[in-house]
């Protein structure tokens, strides 16, 4: 095993151990938003690696994570397939679907393909009310069942939820990461910044835009899965329109040229609706301003990461240190 | 080299240690019940405070949280004042699960109290588990027949007859009064509906024509559809509409607007019947006279009748300028009943022993409706039934021929019966000092 290699897996192992301990230490509700972010960590991680390696934009990933919900969602309840398997299925058809769109989607950019994206993300999930076998509006109930007894009586439905989506995160974060430093990696970035230049040195753009796009897609069906999980009913409600705009602003937020940022960006994305919620205790209209708020804070951020920081804070970050390192 | 990779192994040790130092502490012990503290009791409701169902379901939190007001007022529980924490689920089975989700791990309420809407409450029923938790989840606003089996929801209490029954007792009294009619349903393709079509096939009613369609696309386009494409066609004597009210008042609307009357008229579910709520929807009284209509409750036009002059007198003094209707008497009914398990639970109230306080006691409760409520140690079914009424000119549902006769079923293969209703008096001042 390369020595770098072997390196980051023990990074990812140290990190894991540290969040299965974290799981421990804190109450319910921060085990619940800790599945919660491990699993827009994932949706942005593949934001990332669609806009900010590949150079595409997507504004529909809410669209492919009704697709790997719907996927685990029916394995379970149609065929019986164990969750675990139902959610290694959701990221493959999910991949397959999005290789599939990404083929309409290498012909197209800028704008035309952020509008064809959000086309999807409005259409896509109403259509579950058009297949009886899909359960309408009111969805398909989906239960993974209780967590394994050897972990004992106080271990919660939560925490296995947490468990499960922590440890999904970390391998596509392993995988995510050894990719991105491949030649794929370096490829993808060359082609999100100047594909004639890609083109001239013998790879194939169209090509590798299409994989980049299946491999996004299958992080984010993966994403839509857990989402699925957490909530036990895959529905056209749990996929939105303000899923997707939330991911793809979780990934400005997070700084979309790079992975380092993807925690932050989902925990400030679990983080809103608190932050919402004691606004408007403050304020005293605990009803109408809490369920518009969260969507106003998300539009202001959006706007402030692109003015502020562009390239996100860690790239703010590290000049700082930087500049702070040259002055001494 | 080789010092390097010590050093590193060190850090890395060291570090493991002091994570598992930092964390392997215990965490602190629970104290007292959760959600009772000794000056108050924290309940939570999940209800539609935004999107379609909003206008009028929207009313039930408010009309709790003003005859928890009242009580509060006059000494609360034992001296605890309940706060009512509501939460807005926009009638979406999602939200209803992450607001209960907050309910619980957030605010941690005692007990969960008049949830709404079947496929909503359905969603965050199985996912939060709260009967395996043993969180009360109480007078549900739903007649989801499945919310009353103790065997699958061991701490849900239903409150609201179910739909099997409502449908059972629609097709006793057609088949007694309107044999051989083209009947045609419309209904909303749910658990709700499904629950309803389950009560007209037991009770052996067949429809001329079924019209399903997804919660929310009821509008008066839609409307238009059913009754160009489906109803007229068909030369329909009666239509039943079993949906929410929204659906009710866009079908109803519409119809008046292309003067469309069945031969026998319209026959309103009780979750969509509420006259005054229709009225205000813009449904003109003209197309509502007539229509037969379902209550388990007074009408909220019927001054005669104690709860109502109760119920109207506090609501007026909290909620001012809100429109006293059917929705509100439900709430404020499962408020008073919440009231009534909380002090039979005793002074120092466990969800154990709330639980166990209605199971014992919550069939003698004080309540505003004219069937008995059912429940036992074997039985969360509240309300059992119905009376049958007539929309009159002004809107109000009144007993067909100026007697009130009760109907009485249950969600199985049973008979409908006919019963007399022997209603408990209203305590005091609509304060309970049951114990």
């Amino acid at each position: 095993m390369p020595k770098k290699l072997k390196t980051r897996l023990s990074l990812f192992i140290l990190l894991g151990w540290a969040l299965l301990l974290l799981g421990d230490r804190v109450d319910e509700l921060r085990v619940y938003q800790g599945a919660s972010i491990a699993i827009y960590a994932i949706a942005i991680g593949s934001i990332v690696l669609l806009t900010g390696y590949s150079g595409q934009i997507s504004l529909g990933h809410g669209a492919l994570m009704a697709v790997g919900g719907y996927v685990a969602a029916l394995a379970s309840v149609e065929f019986g397939i164990p969750f675990w398997a139902g959610f290694i299925l959701a990221a493959l058809i999910s991949g397959i679907f999005g290789g599939l769109l990404g083929i309409a989607a290498a012909r197209l950019s800028g704008p035309y393909l952020a509008g064809t994206t959000l086309a999807l993300a409005v259409g896509l999930p109403s259509l579950a009310n058009q297949f009886p076998i899909l359960g309408g509006e009111q969805g398909l109930y989906f239960d993974i069942g209780m967590p394994p007894q050897q972990l004992g009586e106080s271990f919660t439905q939560y925490k296995w939820f947490y468990w499960i989506a922590a440890l999904a995160a970390l391998i596509v974060f392993f995988l995510l990461s050894n990719l991105l430093s491949s030649r794929y990696g370096r490829t993808w970035r060359g082609i999100g910044s100047n594909e004639t230049a890609i083109a001239l040195s013998g790879s194939n753009p169209q090509r590798l835009k299409i994989v980049a796009f299946a491999l996004s897609s299958a992080l984010a069906g993966l994403s839509g899965a857990l989402l699925v999980m957490t909530i036990s009913t895959a529905s056209p409600s749990a996929f939105p329109l303000a899923l997707s705009l939330s991911v793809v602003t979780g990934a400005v937020i997070a700084g979309v040229s790079s992975l380092k940022g993807v925690i932050f960006g989902s925990v400030i994305l679990v983080a809103i609706p608190e932050i919402a919620d004691a606004i408007s205790h403050r304020v005293g209209d605990t009803l109408r301003i809490s369920s518009t708020l969260p969507g106003l804070l998300i539009s202001i951020l959006l706007v402030f990461a692109v003015l502020v920081t562009p390239n996100g804070p860690g790239e703010n970050l590290r000049h700082l240190l930087h500049k702070g390192k040259s002055h001494k | 080299m080789m010092g390097n990779t010590t050093r590193k192994r060190a850090i890395l040790a060291s570090a493991l240690l002091a994570l598992t130092g930092l964390f392997a502490s215990a965490l602190p012990a629970q104290a007292a019940e959760v959600g009772v503290t000794a000056k108050e009791i924290k309940l939570g409701i999940t209800s539609p405070l935004s999107g379609r169902a909003a206008a009028v379901y929207g009313k039930v939190p408010g009309a709790m949280d003003a005859y928890f007001k009242h009580v509060n007022a006059n000494g609360g529980v034992y001296g605890r004042s309940i706060k009512l924490i509501s939460k807005d689920d926009a009638y979406l089975p999602t939200s209803a699960v992450a607001q209960t989700n907050q309910l619980i791990l957030k605010d941690k309420v005692f007990a969960i109290v008049g949830a709404l809407g079947t496929a909503n409450h359905l969603a965050a029923l199985r996912s939060t588990n709260l009967s395996g938790r043993g969180i009360p989840d109480l007078f549900v606003n739903t007649g989801f027949s499945a919310f009353a089996d103790p065997a699958k929801y061991k701490t849900t209490f239903a409150v609201l007859p179910s739909y099997r029954m409502e449908a059972k007792i629609m097709a006793k009294y057609i088949k007694d009064n309107l044999a051989n009619k083209k009947i045609a349903l419309i209904v909303q393709d749910d658990d709700f509906g499904i629950d309803a079509a389950a009560g007209f096939t037991q009770a052996g009613l067949t429809f001329e024509k079924t019209i399903k369609f997804p919660a929310g696309k009821d509008t008066a386009a839609d409307a238009q559809g059913w009754i160009t494409n489906t109803l007229k066609p068909a030369n329909i004597d009666l239509a039943i509409i079993f949906a929410t009210t929204s659906t009710t008042a866009a079908l109803l609307g519409t119809a008046a607007a292309l003067a469309y009357r069945p031969t026998n008229g319209w026959m309103l579910g009780s979750v969509g019947g509420d006259s005054n709520t229709l009225i205000a929807g813009k449904v003109p009284l003209a197309i509502l006279n007539g229509a037969i209509g379902f209550n388990f409750a007074p009408d909220p036009q019927d001054p005669t009748d104690e709860y109502v002059a109760e119920f109207k007198k506090i609501y007026a003094k909290y909620v001012p300028g809100s429109t006293f209707d059917l929705t509100v008497i439900q709430g404020m009914n499962s408020a008073m009943l919440t009231v009534q398990a909380l002090r039979a639970a005793g002074t120092n109230p466990t969800r154990k022993g709330l639980i166990a306080a209605i199971k014992a006691k919550g069939s003698t409760f004080a309540h505003a409706g004219f069937t008995p409520l059912n429940y036992s140690n074997s039985s969360h079914v509240g309300y059992n039934g119905y009376w049958i009424g007539k929309y009159s000119a002004t809107g109000a549902l009144l007993p067909i021929d100026g007697k009130r006769t009760i109907y009485t079923t249950d969600s199985g293969s049973g008979a409908v019966k006919v019963i007399t209703s022997a209603r408990p008096k209203l305590p005091k001042d609509g304060l309970p000092t049951n114990k």
